[in-house]
């Protein structure tokens, strides 16, 4: 028998069988909401996955007819108050009632299709956090003043440090008022000038920033996040985990670090019964000028 | 009665005092050094016998060989070594006598007819398990991709694969290139390649010896998992003064090399000369650099102060240097390299013990400079490596060779990465290391050898001590046979971070409390046959363990503030595999035919883990993991003047990850975008195309207006152009998402010419 077995497995490599074969596609109910802390509750969109030979449309993939809740829960994990939503569109819920997100709390999104599937996720929002110092009213690209935001620091439910994304929201957004690098990707790369209408960071850990001896941070804004000259809004966030997991593992997702091209790993999702992004963080805007140099 | 128990009893006695006069008289031994007639260049594992009897050795990495415990008497001494014709010569033994003889070997002049080889130990190169030489003549013979190359010519041996045409790193038995140990003149090397990893470090013009422990190496080596490198550079011509120059279309070399009194010099230089070909460029297309290029200097004094004393000093120093502005108010600047600089001093105690001792230095450095919009963002990496080495080999009879030895060090690792002209990170570590073995070569009877050996390695980051057992076991039922076994214990205190496209930004990092050095199991069995006269046929079967893999996690972003240990992940891997190696060195079709059948897989936390259970990692295929690899070269001698190298590469398709659905996230608050997502199944469970492509190389010789030789040296390289695939990229920019093949090389010729004056 083992003879047979053994003589089986070489025949089998030989010929070219598999030693490690690959999954069939798989269907997999999406969530995706936000919570900003201090902000109103946003909408629920409840969809499928789609395979990766077909045409993917939101809609043809938007689930109809689910009970959606998103529950603030008590530190014990039981549930102390329930935000019921209805659906607005397909695959589009929307909160019942305006209700403002609490910073440090701990929520659930909860959700039941009409096949009784359940879905849920869980978040716990970061701390809320603001600027002590006044932006200059306006400063010159590139120039030698750098806009600088001393803030205070954002808890969370570990102590783990504080995970910050930067965005500038551009106002002025005549393509004639991009910064010269980013008018170049636009010419280059035919990507959409809208694609920078909100500019990113990227995750950049607190532990990048000194702090200072009063528990407050400083933090430099670089002139690469800069796309638009003119009125910007700058927007300091702390994330959750759910965002910082699924936001670094789409990074890798997209290639440039150190997995070999072509080895794609999943998304790390944080959420039962399916997959998508449950996240929240907390926010704090500042407004200034930037001026051509 | 009594009378006869007397005879009885003064017979014994004759006969215990005549066999004690035997053992006690005085066996005789020869020793000395092996070289080059012309050159004086050390022959490395030169084959030393005497003839119709089973004594024979091989020289060392000093070239000195030592054969002790022979009778006294009048033999043949007996020596041959690939390339060289066969010395043969008369020598007399008195007792107690240590001849010193220095053999000069010949090169092979060029001969059409086959060689007769015969003679019982004749063929002992010191094929013991898991070793390849790759000749430095075959190393420029072959077809290259621009410029001929150490590191891709040992990715024709079975066991030894590539990531892809551009890339220059080996995959050794299923490990990743920081598997393996690189050694120049007995330093380490941590960045061995050229322009982003196309090319190595090691110029052919410079080499002398190039050995691949592929797996099983023996105890005077350690510090990685999978397998050890060793490259020794020429000496240089002890008779008379020479030199070459080459002229090529990546690259041009120049080197020297010749005697001083006493003792040689050597000299090589090699230098991009792309400068012409960037010009070109940069007025017909956009994006191309300001700058780019790359530059080698190897160099080596040698002093041969006695007849047991020698004194060499060896240097290294290379660097790649690129401009590119790559985009409006956008640019990069990466300057990169490594400076070695050894001394070693060889010294022989007596005919039963020889020494070597090395004093070495070692620095990598790595500079990348990045601009975007007036953001800096620099990095400046630096490992400085100062070490001692000793070797002592002692032979205190004929059938042990003991060798022990030590290497200490202290290694310095220092990293700074700023942001917009603020530092983000900056480490310093400075770590001891130190390790001792001991190993003996035993020849039990004529048929069994076994090599037991010891090593003991510590660390002093994270204060780590290690033992690492190590065995072989040699059979030779004929002498044509020899069946072979190893096992070894293997740790590893380093681990590297790289990217297989590109090793431009390679950063090492250390063990430490929390981190603990990886290790692992080899296991080797093998026959080394010589079917015939003239060829051999070689069979290697392997199992690795490797444990307490830690690399750098690559979902981590931002590493900033998370304490050293979080940065990794750590995970564990096996690799098993068969190896076939068929060769013909004799006639005027030479070459070899090597294949392997191999698997190899990783398992990490967190990673190929079902979608719906994540945190329940499994075992996936790296990228690199080939099942079938076959390699056939061939070289023939046309002509006098005229001759062929073709390389013919077939292998099963890598690894990659097929995606299999696609969803997309509309509403992420910090950004302006869509996130499209790939749903994916088992990580790397789909397979490229097969790979294959055939290089051929023609050459021929000729002189320099009667002033040198000269060679023409004209290659293509995949003749048959075909398109193997790199990977795939899923654009999910298009709907249904795009799948688009990135190609490796297609048909490429290149011409080069090299006079030796």
């Amino acid at each position: 028998m083992k003879k047979l077995i053994a003589i089986t497995t070489v025949f089998a490599i030989l010929s070219g069988c598999e030693l490690y074969e690959q999954d069939e596609y798989q269907e997999y109910y999406v969530v995706e909401s936000y919570l900003i802390a201090n902000g109103n509750l946003q909408q629920v969109r409840l969809s499928t996955t789609n395979p990766i030979d077909e045409t993917y449309q939101f809609e043809d993939n938007a689930i109809s007819g689910a009970t959606v809740e998103i529950q603030r829960l008590n530190p014990d994990s039981s549930v102390a108050e329930e935000y019921s939503y209805q659906q607005q569109q397909p695959g589009i819920y929307t909160p019942v009632n305006n209700i403002t997100v609490k910073a440090t709390q701990l929520y659930r999104l909860q959700v039941t299709t009409q096949n009784g599937d359940e879905i849920s996720a869980t978040t716990y929002v970061p701390g809320n956090f603001e600027t002590i110092n006044e932006l200059e009213p306006g400063y010159v690209y590139q120039g030698q003043q750098q806009v600088e935001l001393t803030t205070t620091p954002s808890s969370y439910i570990t102590d783990r440090q504080t995970y910050f994304i930067f965005t500038i929201n551009a106002l002025d957004t005549n393509p004639n008022n991009l910064t010269p690098f980013y008018a170049d990707q636009v010419d280059d790369d035919e990507t959409d000038v809208e694609e920078y209408y909100v500019n990113s960071s990227g995750i950049v850990n607190e532990g990048n920033f000194e702090q200072n001896p009063d528990g407050t941070i400083t933090l430099r804004l670089p002139w690469l996040a800069v796309a638009f000259y003119g009125s910007n809004n700058i927007i300091v966030n702390a994330i959750d985990d759910n965002l910082y997991d699924f936001l670094r593992s789409h990074d890798t997702q997209s290639g440039g670090t150190t997995l070999s091209p072509g080895e794609i790993q999943n998304i790390r999702y944080n959420v039962n019964g399916g997959i998508g992004i449950f996240g929240s963080m907390a926010s704090d805007t500042n407004g200034t000028f930037i001026a051509r140099p | 009665m009594a009378v006869r128990g007397v005879k009885k009893l003064i017979a014994v006695l004759v006969i215990f005092l005549s066999a004690q006069f035997t053992y006690g008289q005085q066996s005789a031994s020869v020793n000395g050094y092996i070289s080059d007639a012309e050159t004086g260049e050390t022959l490395i594992s030169a084959n030393i016998a005497l003839k119709d009897s089973r004594k024979g050795t091989s020289s060392n990495t000093s070239g000195y060989f030592s054969l002790t415990d022979i009778d006294p008497g009048t033999y043949t001494i007996v020596a041959t070594y690939v390339g060289y014709q066969r010395y043969e010569q008369e020598i007399s033994l008195e007792p107690g006598q240590s001849l010193r003889l220095d053999i000069k070997l010949d090169p092979e002049g060029f001969q059409l007819e086959e060689v007769v080889v015969e003679s019982e130990r004749e063929k002992e190169e010191q094929r013991n398990i898991g070793i390849a030489q790759m000749q430095t003549k075959l190393i420029k013979d072959l077809p290259s991709v621009l410029q001929s190359d150490v590191f891709r010519s040992l990715q024709l041996l079975p066991g030894v694969k590539a990531a892809s045409d551009f890339s220059s790193g080996l995959y050794i038995r299923g490990g990743s290139p920081d598997q393996t140990l690189i050694l120049l003149d007995r330093t380490t090397v941590y960045n061995p390649s050229h322009f982003f990893g196309f090319f190595s470090t090691f110029n052919p013009d410079a080499v002398k010896d190039v050995r691949l422990y592929k797996g099983g190496y023996p105890a005077k080596y350690g510090g990685r998992l999978g397998s050890v490198l060793t490259i020794f550079n020429k000496d240089g011509n002890r008779n008379e003064f020479e030199g070459s120059v080459s002229v090529g279309l990546l690259s041009s070399r120049a080197s020297i090399e010749g005697p001083f009194k006493k003792g040689s010099y050597m000299l090589a230089v090699r230098r991009s000369t792309l400068e012409p070909a960037l010009a070109i460029l940069q007025n017909t297309t956009e994006n191309v650099p300001d700058s780019f290029y790359f530059l080698d200097v190897n160099g080596k004094v040698n002093y041969d102060a006695n007849e047991n004393n020698k004194i060499s000093l060896a240097f290294y120093a290379g660097t790649d240097n690129l401009e590119f502005p790559f985009a409006t108010d956008a640019g990069i600047d990466l300057n990169y390299g490594n400076q070695t600089l050894s001394s070693t001093w060889t010294h022989i105690f007596s005919d039963k013990v020889f020494s070597n001792f090395t004093v070495t230095g070692s620095r990598y450095f790595n500079y990348p400079s990045i601009n975007l919009a007036s953001t800096p963002i620099d990095r400046s990496n630096n490992i400085y490596d100062f070490s001692l080495k000793g070797d002592i080999e002692y032979l205190p009879n004929d059938n042990h060779e003991i060798s022990t030895g030590f290497w200490i060090g202290n290694l310095t690792l220092k990293l700074q990465d700023s942001f917009d002209g603020e530092e983000t990170f900056s480490s310093r570590i400075q770590t001891q290391y130190g390790s001792w073995y001991i190993q003996d070569k035993w020849d039990i009877t004529d048929q069994w050898i076994a090599t037991p050996g010891l090593r003991i390695a510590g660390f002093s980051e994270g204060q780590y001590l290690r033992l690492e057992p190590r065995m072989a076991l040699e059979y030779r039922p004929t002498d044509r046979i020899r069946l072979q076994g190893a096992y070894g214990r293997y740790n590893q205190f380093l681990t590297l971070i790289s990217n297989e496209a590109f090793t431009g930004f390679d950063v090492w990092l250390t063990t430490n409390d929390g981190v603990p050095p990886a290790y692992g199991n080899q296991y080797v069995v093998g026959a080394k046959t010589i079917p015939w006269e003239g060829y051999g046929l070689d069979i290697e079967l392997y199992y690795r363990s490797m444990n307490d893999l830690f690399e750098l996690n690559p979902f981590i972003s931002d590493q900033a503030g998370l304490p050293y240990e979080e940065i990794f992940r750590f995970g564990e891997g096996y690799a098993y595999g068969a190896e076939l190696f068929f060769e013909r060195q004799i006639g005027r079709l030479t070459g070899f035919a090597g294949y392997t059948f191999s698997v190899t897989r990783r398992k990490f936390p967190n990673f190929n883990d079902p979608i719906n259970n994540q945190g329940t990692a499994r075992y996936y295929p790296p990228k690199y993991d080939r099942i079938h690899d076959l390699n056939i070269v061939l070289q023939y001698d046309l002509s006098k003047r005229w001759s062929t190298t073709v390389t013919f590469n077939y292998a099963t398709g890598q690894a990659y990850t097929k995606p299999l659905g696609r969803t997309t996230a509309f509403d992420v608050p910090t950004s302006g975008l869509s996130f499209d997502q790939l749903i994916v199944g088992r990580v790397n469970a789909s397979r490229l195309p097969d790979y294959n492509r055939l290089d051929f190389s023609f050459s021929r010789k000729g002189t320099f207006f009667g002033m040198g030789e000269a060679e023409w040296q004209f290659q293509v390289i995949n003749a048959y152009s075909r398109r193997n695939v790199w990977f795939y990229n899923y654009n999910l920019d298009e709907n249904p998402a795009e799948r688009e093949a990135i190609k490796l090389l297609p048909i490429l010729p290149t011409i080069s010419y090299t006079v030796d004056f």
